[in-house]
């Protein structure tokens, strides 16, 4: 059984997830990043991004995303005939017999969990800008740490983009609105990515 | 200079989830609880890591022919249908010229998927053999596996939104095939393998050896 750190200082340690070695957290300054002593993984980051900042980007990520899923990411012509295609139609077009599983997997990992990504930061950040804590923030944290890795829009932009030449080979093909927002969302989306896993966790000792 | 303090042997034990120090109450064996701060159930350990990666990546590779031999995309048009797989798809951007494209293809869907594989397999069997050599490296090649691991969906978007977009008729439609399926069974199999595997047990064996 495991009780809260009870040890004079035990917060102030962090343990390497990876190899399970015990460090003394220290406070960083800007550009500084601390790494495992013994494995070399990367443990804490200097935060360079206020919660102002973080939740600005996290706005911005919101629209952008909301543009990305609106407009087409490309539109195909041939002999006077048009079609185009968003993230969701790419997952919605193969819902049927076998190809329902990859559509459900695409569906998820291209669409609501980025969304839910977007959400839950927004509702955190929201709240702790005003010095609150988010109500639920517990189980939203642990569902953001699990959905993190499943979230993949990175992929569906360079998919996005081997989509349009393989296709450019055959009929003709005009880049839409949705791959630029796509573009910038993914950049956003990364630099919110860096901010350190336990940072976000410090935001559940605000007051309710 | 000393060898570093491990958690595990002055009984701290970090949350997998949150990260937090937790500390084991005097005198309690290593059983699963539930950490203070973010309330998900964890242990000293992974219960199981190795079985289970080992289990994931068993079904990888044996999802890894089918997705391979059996054609992801049907494309039909001028010229009669075809059927595309992976590889051939590769081949055909390589001999319009685009080695580039054929590269990354050839990397997202074969080589990425192939080196998880083979690192995982090697990893899980140093683990087995408790094996102290080049665990810093070992540990930095885990870490590549998780990293690499989900770029291997890459074939699974564009197959999905060729289909999405070509759907012309007599003209010209692309159809995912049933390869498809199991390509993208591959991609979360090995995601699964990685986050089974406890990079920790790579230090845990023969830890009192010198080093």
């Amino acid at each position: 059984m495991y009780g809260s750190a009870m040890l004079s200082g035990a917060n102030d340690t962090i343990i390497c997830p990876h190899c399970d070695v015990l460090h003394r957290a220290v406070d960083l300054s800007r550009h500084e990043v601390a790494a495992c002593i013994a494995c070399g993984r990367v443990l804490a980051r200097h935060r360079s991004l206020s919660i102002d900042q973080l939740l600005a980007l996290t706005v911005a990520a919101a629209v952008l995303f909301l543009v990305a899923n609106s407009y087409p990411l490309m539109t195909v012509e041939v002999h006077g005939m048009q079609t185009e295609a968003t993230i969701w139609d790419a997952a919605r077009l193969m819902l049927h017999g076998w190809t329902a599983w990859p559509a459900a997997v695409l569906a998820l990992t291209m669409f609501i969990l980025p969304m839910l990504q977007i959400a839950l930061l927004l509702w955190i950040l929201a709240f702790a800008r005003v010095g609150r804590r988010a109500p639920g923030i517990r189980v939203l944290l642990v569902a953001l740490h699990r959905s993190r890795p499943w979230s993949m829009t990175e992929v569906f932009l360079l998919g996005a983009l081997v989509a349009v030449v393989r296709l450019s080979s055959w009929v003709h093909v005009t880049p839409g609105v949705g791959i630029w927002a796509l573009a910038s969302l993914t950049i956003l989306l990364t630099i919110l990515s860096m901010v350190e896993p336990q940072f976000w966790w410090t935001l559940m000792q605000a007051r309710t | 200079m000393n060898t570093p303090a491990r958690a595990i042997t002055v009984g701290l034990v970090a949350c997998r989830t949150c990260g937090l120090t937790l500390q084991r109450a005097p005198g309690s064996s290593a059983a699963p609880t539930v950490c203070s701060r973010c309330a998900t159930t964890m242990g000293d350990r992974i219960v199981r890591s190795s079985e289970r990666t080992l289990a994931w990546l068993i079904a990888g590779v044996i999802l890894y022919l089918p997705a391979n031999l059996m054609p992801v995309m049907h494309v039909s048009g001028i010229g009669g249908g075809q059927d595309s797989t992976i590889l051939s798809g590769v081949l055909s951007f390589w001999k319009a010229g685009d080695w580039d494209l054929a590269l990354l293809i050839f990397t997202a869907s074969v080589a990425v998927p192939g080196t998880k594989f083979l690192a995982l397999g090697f990893l899980l069997w140093t683990v087995y053999r408790e094996s102290s050599w080049a665990r810093r490296q070992r540990t930095v090649l885990y870490r590549l596996v998780e990293i690499i691991g989900y770029w291997s969906m890459l074939d699974v978007v564009v197959v999905a939104l060729t289909a999405a977009l070509l759907r012309f008729k007599t003209l010209g439609t692309a159809e995912p095939r049933l390869g498809i399926v199991f390509f993208c069974g591959v991609v979360v199999a090995t995601m699964m393998a990685a986050f089974s595997f406890d990079p920790r047990l790579i230090w845990d064996m023969g830890a009192g050896d010198g080093r």
